[in-house]
């Protein structure tokens, strides 16, 4: 079971050409980070994913069927993509309206709704929040109500566009706490982020790209201890990891931990 | 003359149960970056809207305590004239597009047409930002068809072409790649070292670290830390009030915590880099016990 | 797709504003005036000829103006949608007295066809110079030359807002359904499926779209636009010489003779 782009490639109408040759395996369960500049072709490649978009060469397979001939939304109730932007996906009156949606839309039984969706609220931590509009509440828990809502379809897959910009400490430490239910469930979660610090601390697999194409696809240390790799996608170090390697002390440290222990 | 001072300042908004605001004071220099941080909520917002003057003009409430601003009580300002001084943008990226000009030349253009501004002076002026922030490639572009993060720095750009004494910025960088963020806040050093204030709302507290000159840390409506930056930072317990220190100074603790403590607390890169070498170089030479 | 240099985008505002055209560059004010008094022709009167040579008149104009093939795409889509449906509805329900094709109680009679094409061809004559006139020029000209007559600028904000917020909800539409999509909820498919997934957000959007309101008022505010001095513009607008009068005069003078035409009965 897994999600995979065979040599895809993608222009858009007006003739841009966002990504080439593109060749990338999620499995169930995996956490992957989508990191290079903006324009390097990764909201493109995610868009791909869930059907948004329909490649122009190559294919897109969802636990081996095929994204063409699918409608988007028929792809996307097994990989669910939240939004960078909250406020694109929410609009319901109420918290449980929202997160109710999609199962009264499919029709759901009463039970089944009120499982999945005290799943969703579970996950996300937005219990509290039940009866309020979403508009009065702060933008950090309506990304989370924006997640419940997309988690409640049961989707095997979920993408993650943004999720730590606005976010402030606590709802970083609320973020990867879901992070860790969604692993514990068996949920793989693919994210596009510009937040090193949130790939270091919360991923073991990172895609970097750039114009268009995958620099390479590997664990942590195959983007952060490869100069080229880093240059190519744009990408930083951690500051205390670039502080090790100019001075001297290392040219394998990632994380915090990894330099600490080489300072006497 | 302070940049602004405020005593025991409290607000509501006129629908809330909750103050935003429940007694702030706050004494800030003209001439520096004034770095804000805390959590969402934390009155952070409600503080550049009192600095502007959009409290109590354009937000109604109760408002109890002294502000006075550049010399004079936050009441005694004419609105329109605390606007022309105080330049400012808020962190929605759509909303602060005009949405009346067709290209992002003219729409950075914008703010000086309505102040009479010769055209030559304008032309001028707009190109120099537009360098600055290097955004030659879209100068063309409709401004009502650009993604999130490239309407941030058009909306950027087109306050700092006012040219204000004073600006207030509130989350400039929350869409932006590492690389675009890094080009703002050195814009922002620029206009400091031209003689501007900044009030400057962010979450990215290594760049703050970095480029603030003070930082006040509000937490539900108060004051829980304000001083120089280094003080500030320098201080454990941050995270109390929900923020994370900079990486180098969490780094600092660790190597405290784990017994070998640095000789100075750094809070920015080139700080910590000189600690780290220092230290290594004491206990190479034996100064300090491994 | 290459960007020019920004400084021949700034040397571009050290010149007049020019379209690159002669009909483009005449003065908002006189392409108004002008089209407005050339409908008169169409309305004035009771045939369907003049309403179909105005129209092709506009058509003409169009070319001239180097904006004929889309605006002739445009035109012909209205004319065979609107058009045609206000034709047969005259034609099929005005009740008259030589019957062409007898279908009952909507019999299309002599009388109806002359009505419809009539109404047809007059509706069609006026939408065909409104379309002509939002084809020729663009909105922030026609806004600076109403300033430059002492239109207020809130005014022009408005004209120009207006606009902009009717292509700005096509675009939310757009994301707003992607969004829903992406949710699982259909979008894709016949009428009723589109329906389905789109009335629940209609609301939400049109609030979130208010809400941003005052966010903008603040933000327009920030670029003194309440100030109370006088404004200066990027764009230069072509100072109006005295004989594009001339070409409004004319018009004035064609619609005059239509009116007489009209009144006296052989239009």
């Amino acid at each position: 079971m897994a999600i995979e782009l065979r040599d895809v490639g993608f222009v858009y109408p007006d003739g841009s050409r966002a990504i080439q040759g593109v060749d990338l395996r999620v499995d169930e369960g995996e956490r992957v980070a989508i990191v290079g500049q903006n324009g390097a072709g990764k909201t493109t490649t995610v868009k791909l994913m869930n059907g948004l978009l329909k490649p122009t060469s190559g294919d897109v397979l969802v636990d081996g069927l095929s994204t063409r001939g699918r409608t988007t939304a028929r792809v996307s109730r097994e990989v669910g993509y939240v939004f960078q932007n909250p406020d694109d996906q929410l609009f319901a009156a109420d918290v449980r309206s929202e997160v109710e949606y999609l199962p009264k839309y499919l029709r759901w039984s009463d039970e089944k709704t009120a499982a999945r969706v005290d799943r969703a609220v579970r996950l996300t931590g937005i219990g509290d929040h039940l009866d309020t509009n979403p508009k009065d509440l702060p933008t950090a828990v309506r990304k989370f109500v924006a997640i419940a809502a997309v988690l409640v379809s049961e989707c095997r897959y979920v993408i993650l566009d943004e999720p730590t910009a606005g976010l402030d400490m606590r709802g970083l430490e609320l973020l990867h706490g879901l992070l860790d239910s969604l692993r514990a469930e068996g949920i793989a979660v693919v994210t596009i982020t510009h937040d090193m610090r949130f790939v270091i601390e919360g991923f073991d697999r990172v895609v970097a790209m750039a114009q268009g194409s995958v620099v390479v696809d590997g664990p942590l240390s195959a983007v952060f201890c490869d100069d080229q790799v880093l240059e190519r996608a744009r990408l930083k170090r951690l500051d205390v990891a670039q502080l090790a390697r100019d001075l001297g002390l290392s040219t394998t440290a990632v994380t915090i931990d990894d330099v600490e222990v080489l300072i006497p | 003359m302070a940049l602004a001072t405020l005593r025991d300042v409290r607000f509501t908004y006129e629908n809330a149960d909750q103050p935003a605001l429940n007694g702030v004071t706050l004494e800030l220099e003209p001439g520096l970056v004034h770095g804000i941080i805390g959590l969402n909520a934390s009155g952070k917002t409600t503080l550049c809207g009192l600095l502007r003057g959009l409290i109590p003009h354009f937000h109604s409430g109760e408002l109890t305590g002294e502000v006075v601003v550049l010399g004079k009580s936050l009441l005694d300002w004419d609105p329109a004239e605390l606007s022309r001084t105080i330049g400012c943008v808020f962190d929605n990226p759509f909303t602060q597009i005009s949405g009346i000009r067709d290209t992002v030349f003219e729409e950075i253009g914008f703010g000086l047409e309505n102040l009479g501004v010769p055209r030559e002076q304008i032309i001028d002026r707009v190109s120099a930002v537009i360098e600055e922030l290097g955004i030659a490639a879209i100068a063309e572009k409709n401004p009502n068809e650009l993604s999130g993060g490239q309407r941030q720095k058009v909306a950027f750009a087109s306050i700092i072409a006012m040219d204000a004494d004073v600006m207030i910025i509130d989350e400039p960088t929350s869409q932006l790649d590492p690389e675009a963020s890094e080009a703002v806040f050195e814009i922002i050093a620029q206009l400091k070292a031209r003689g501007k204030s900044i009030v400057l709302v962010e979450h990215k507290i290594d760049l703050l670290a970095e480029f603030a000159d003070t930082i006040t840390v509000l937490y539900e409506g108060v004051v829980a830390r304000t001083g120089p930056t280094r003080d500030v930072l320098g201080e454990p317990g941050l995270e109390a009030f929900g923020v994370r220190p900079p990486e180098v100074s969490e780094f600092a603790w660790r190597l405290a915590a784990a017994g070998k403590p640095l000789p100075f607390f750094p809070v920015t890169r080139a700080e910590a880099a000189r600690a780290v070498s220092q230290r290594i170089e004491e206990v190479s030479r034996g100064d300090r016990t491994a | 797709m290459s960007v020019a240099p920004l400084n021949t985008i700034a040397d571009g505002y050290r010149r007049v504003a020019s379209l690159g055209n002669p009909i483009l560059d005449l003065s908002p004010i006189t392409l108004l005036l002008s089209i407005i008094l050339v409908i008169v022709v169409a309305v004035v009167g009771s045939g369907w000829v003049a309403p179909v040579v105005v129209s092709v008149v506009f058509v003409g104009i169009a070319y001239l103006a180097g904006r004929g093939t889309r605006y002739l795409v445009n035109i012909l889509k209205l004319w065979l949608v609107v058009g045609l449906l206000l034709f047969v509805l005259r034609a099929l329900l005005v009740k008259g007295e030589t019957v062409l094709i007898p279908l009952g109680p909507i019999a299309v009679t002599a009388e109806g066809v002359d009505e419809g094409l009539r109404f047809s061809t007059m509706v069609m004559a006026i939408c065909g110079g409104v379309t002509l006139f939002f084809a020729l020029v663009p909105m922030r000209h026609l806004t600076l030359a109403l300033e430059r007559l002492g239109v207020s600028p809130r005014a022009s904000f408005v004209v120009l807002a207006s606009f902009q917020s009717i292509t700005d909800l096509g675009a939310t539409a757009r994301v707003v359904l992607d969004a829903q999509k992406a949710r699982g909820i259909e979008t894709e498919g016949n009428v009723f499926v589109r329906a389905k997934a789109f009335f629940p957000i209609l609301a939400p959007v049109f609030l979130t779209a208010l809400a941003a309101t005052e966010e903008r008022a603040i933000a327009l505010d920030a670029r003194a636009f309440n100030s109370r001095g006088p404004k200066t513009s990027l764009i230069q607008l072509r100072p109006t010489p005295a004989w594009e009068w001339i070409i409004v005069a004319v018009c004035a003078l064609v619609a005059a003779t239509a009116i007489y035409g009209g009144v006296v009965g052989w239009l």
